[in-house]
């Protein structure tokens, strides 16, 4: 990478860097491109790509705007070094193009990441969050895998989901959420004084229509931790379950009573198919407080 | 990247490369080199510091503490006597065959205006009560009485999961006593017993272990805060009394003074808390003989202004704290300003903590935008980690110093915080200035933190089990630390790799500071005169603390 660097910093004292980078690149930053073929494409800063954040300057937060061919990505040629992610962090832009980081961080692209359409991933280690590492990037709630962390992030400010809601008139102990229709709530939608974590999740029942048919309702619950071994998820889908009640899917022989105590299923499972798409045996639950 | 002793090294950073360093990362690091040896060759000798003085009790005798402090208010007083009723004790210790609740809720609601006294009758002096409220009154726990919370999670329920296991439901439960309205006091030379660590009614477990489960997942437990203010209330005071064993939370205060928001005109008049001792888990052992320690007293924070409301111009003087979480946590979800935090000890816990939320905001009747948490002035603070025994499951967070920490889930203002004439002993992190308390969590509500000041501080070595680390970090390149002053800050024994820095501009001196730090977009100005300054002796209390059993150590 330190070639890769050297390379970028030397283009930025030649004002046709544009037209001669690609040039540049192909002699002297072979770690730069190595990652890419012809069919892939390839990356260049590009001055053009405007990455200032709230009025500092790209050079003020550490960023270079790029522009790219194909399908390449600044980022993609990160590496693990002993285990630790070693890359750059862009954030893509609306205009195309995209704002990375100057200096290599602990966090790698991850291709394969389990991310939403419009998003992508990144590993981090530690400590280490994509925003503050590249203040043009928003991500969601990380989840933890071994020693890193998992993140889907976009260039473009995430929206806000669900919101939390006391109107919703859900049982006592289990919270109200208002969603547009087609989202759930997360726990990164939770209020700012509401503890979350990693293993944080909500279970929440097959969503109910609300007045304005743009939106839909849940009361959702804070399950505790599957126990291990357990194989039941939450299912929204599950055939004849009706709005308020807790579609799950279980792919082993335990059951949804076995793995979230405050379930209760009053019907034997009947062979199925999870939200993942999985054949599982499904169950349609209420919620019980005692 | 490795350590030198084949542990994964996280805190050197290679070049153009930076590395946020959790507090639990940290430790792990640096117990692992405490264990290889050192990661600087020429660092001198360790110099040890292990003298208690016993000789300064806890609390200090009336009149003592605080006299003379032209910062601080009068110190409270007990009600002059009679009271407007005395209840005696009936019981020996904590049985609940029958409750006192109605017997001293009657009184206190009688009693508005004045105190009610609880007090012991030969033998008999104990009370088992469920919630209570202490609303414009005084609850007077006497010398030798002890006023034990039931252990009956019915008595505290509010949504039906209040003591069920596995339920991560923040309201699960009512307070064991909530105060309300003007100038609402519980004092005493009495004990207020949470019975955290014992086995609820009807079930097999603790509070603490019904806590303890949701660790994994980090919930939110219901647990019910053994003091817990209203929105409404203003004057509280707390003086004297010895508080053990809460299920959550010791005391959460939201107090404002009595003529507005907008304005501190004496300190104390918002909140006073004077000569508490904290002291949880106050016993080895409960009645069915499992161990209790530090940090199986999950989310046990002995005095957490802010947590439910704005809380301003309050004092927090001459209290001893030694818990199983923050020892104070100054809460910003709403906005606090204008505290002073003077004279105390600490023992055992998660530091003299600010956050993790400081997102709030208030719109005072002025029209005035506040935020956060600012104009906060902490001062003559003991912290020590060698108070007591901690038991095997200790870990690096139970012996954490000074404390700022936020993350984008619920970061706002921090500003014009004054750390000043501190010692502290065996810390794992000395000064902690986090901006990625957890990393994982998402948001957009950035922590701020701004102008934070540390003078004549000095952290000694003991027993010296892990080094102490400095860590002084910044959001980003757009909301950077600092101004950070750091004025005859030192700490002893520290390796070159033990202080980390990123996005902060700080300034050393003019007297000594012992570490230089340095690291990604920091910004260091110079000012240390040689010689303009000496290290700030220290003297540490002998603390409260259980009876150890034999063979254990730290």
């Amino acid at each position: 990478m330190n070639g890769f660097r050297k390379a970028m910093r030397t283009m930025h004292s030649f004002s046709l860097h544009r037209l001669l980078a690609p040039l540049l690149l192909a002699g002297s930053t072979a770690a730069c491109t190595t990652h890419t073929t012809e069919s892939q494409g390839t990356c260049v800063p590009d001055p053009a790509v405007s990455c200032t954040v709230n009025g500092f300057s790209a050079e003020a937060v550490h960023l270079t705007g790029y522009s790219c061919t194909g399908a390449a990505r600044p980022d993609d040629n990160s590496t693990y070094i002993d285990g630790v992610p070693q890359g750059l962090v862009c954030a893509d832009q609306a205009g195309g193009g995209y704002c990375c980081t100057n200096f290599t961080t602990q966090c790698s692209y991850n291709p394969v990441g389990i991310c939403d359409p419009g998003t992508y991933g990144y590993q981090c280690l530690g400590a280490n969050r994509p925003e503050a590492l590249n203040p043009a990037i928003s991500c969601n709630q990380g989840v933890r895998e071994d020693n890193v962390i998992n993140f889907c992030c976009s260039g473009t400010e995430r929206a806000a989901n669900c919101t939390q809601s006391d109107a919703i008139g859900c049982a006592a102990g289990i919270t109200g959420w208002i969603c547009p229709t087609g989202t759930q709530p997360t726990a990164q939608d939770m209020g700012a004084n509401k503890s979350r974590a990693d293993l944080f999740y909500l279970l929440c029942p097959v969503p109910t229509v609300a007045a304005n048919p743009k939106y839909e309702t849940y009361c959702c619950y804070t399950a505790s931790l599957v126990p291990a071994g357990g194989t039941c998820l939450q299912d929204r889908n599950v055939p004849g379950c009706a709005p308020g009640r807790f579609g799950i899917a279980c792919y082993g022989t335990d059951t949804p009573e076995q793995n979230f105590a405050r379930l209760n299923c009053p019907d034997p499972g009947v062979p199925g198919i999870s939200e993942q798409g999985y054949p599982a045996t499904v169950y349609c639950c209420d919620y019980t407080s005692n | 990247m490795k350590h030198p002793c084949g542990l994964p090294f996280f805190r050197k950073a290679p070049s153009f490369s930076r590395t946020r360093l959790p507090s639990w990362l940290g430790a792990v690091s640096l117990l692992g080199m405490a264990a290889c040896g050192s990661n600087d060759e020429e660092a001198p000798p360790i110099e040890y510091m292990c003298d208690t003085d016993s000789t300064l009790a806890s609390p200090a005798p009336v009149g003592v503490c605080g006299a003379g402090d032209p910062k601080l208010p009068p110190e409270p007083k007990f009600p002059a006597e009679p009271v407007c009723q005395e209840i005696k004790a009936t019981k020996t210790g904590p049985a609940e065959d029958t409750l006192d609740t109605n017997l001293i809720q009657t009184a206190l609601t009688q009693c508005k205006g004045g105190a009610v006294k609880l007090v012991a009758d030969g033998e008999r002096n104990s009370f088992v009560t469920g919630h209570l409220t202490v609303s414009n009154v005084t609850l007077w726990v006497d010398a030798g009485v002890t006023l034990y919370a039931s252990r009956d999670p019915e008595q505290y329920q509010k949504t039906g999961n209040c003591g069920r296991i596995g339920i991560s439901d923040s309201g699960a439960c009512t307070d064991f006593i909530t105060m309300d309205g003007v100038s609402p006091a519980i004092m005493g030379d009495g004990v207020i017993d949470g019975q955290g660590g014992e086995p609820l009614i009807g079930h097999d477990y603790s509070w603490w272990q019904a806590s303890y489960a949701l660790r994994a997942i980090d919930g939110s437990i219901g647990n019910p805060p053994l003091i817990n203010t209203t929105t409404k209330t203003n004057g509280m005071v707390l003086y004297r009394i010895t508080l053990h064993n809460s299920p959550k939370f010791h005391v959460k205060i939201a107090s404002t003074p009595s003529y507005g928001p907008t304005a501190c005109t004496t300190a104390g008049d918002g909140f006073t808390v004077w000569g508490i001792t904290i002291l949880t888990p106050s016993k080895w052992k409960n009645s069915k003989g499992e161990v209790l320690t530090p940090s199986f007293a999950r989310n046990t924070d002995g005095v957490d202004p802010g947590e439910g409301s704005i809380a301003q111009c309050g004092v927090i003087a001459c209290n001893t704290i030694s818990t199983g979480d923050d020892h104070i946590a100054v809460k910003g979800g709403h906005w606090v300003s204008n505290l002073i935090i003077a004279h105390n000890h600490f023992g055992t816990g998660h530091g003299m903590s600010i956050g993790s939320e400081t997102f709030g905001s208030y719109t005072s009747p002025d029209g005035v935008l506040h935020r956060g948490i600012e104009n906060m002035d902490v001062y003559d603070l003991t912290i020590d980690a060698d108070s007591r025994p901690v038991g095997y499951d200790a870990q690096a967070s139970d012996f954490n110093g000074i404390r700022v920490k936020s993350d984008e889930s619920r970061g706002g203002l921090v500003n014009n915080i004054t750390y000043t004439d501190i010692c502290m002993r065996d810390m794992t992190n000395a000064i902690l200035v986090s901006t990625a308390y957890n990393p994982m969590f998402a948001g957009t509500l950035f922590p701020d933190f701004r102008a934070l000041t540390f003078r004549n501080l000095h952290h000694v070595t003991c027993k010296g089990l892990s080094r102490p680390v400095v860590t002084l970090e910044g959001f980003n390149s757009t909301l950077p630390l600092g101004p950070v002053t750091l004025d005859n800050v030192v700490i002893d024994n520290m390796g070159k790799l033990d202080v980390a820095a990123e996005y902060a501009n700080i300034e050393l001196g003019p007297g000594d500071v012992s570490f230089y730090p340095s690291g990604f977009d920091v910004t260091v100005t110079d000012n240390r005169v040689p010689g303009s300054s000496a290290k700030r002796t220290c003297v540490f209390p002998t603390l409260p603390t259980p009876e150890v059993p034999p063979g254990w150590l730290r």
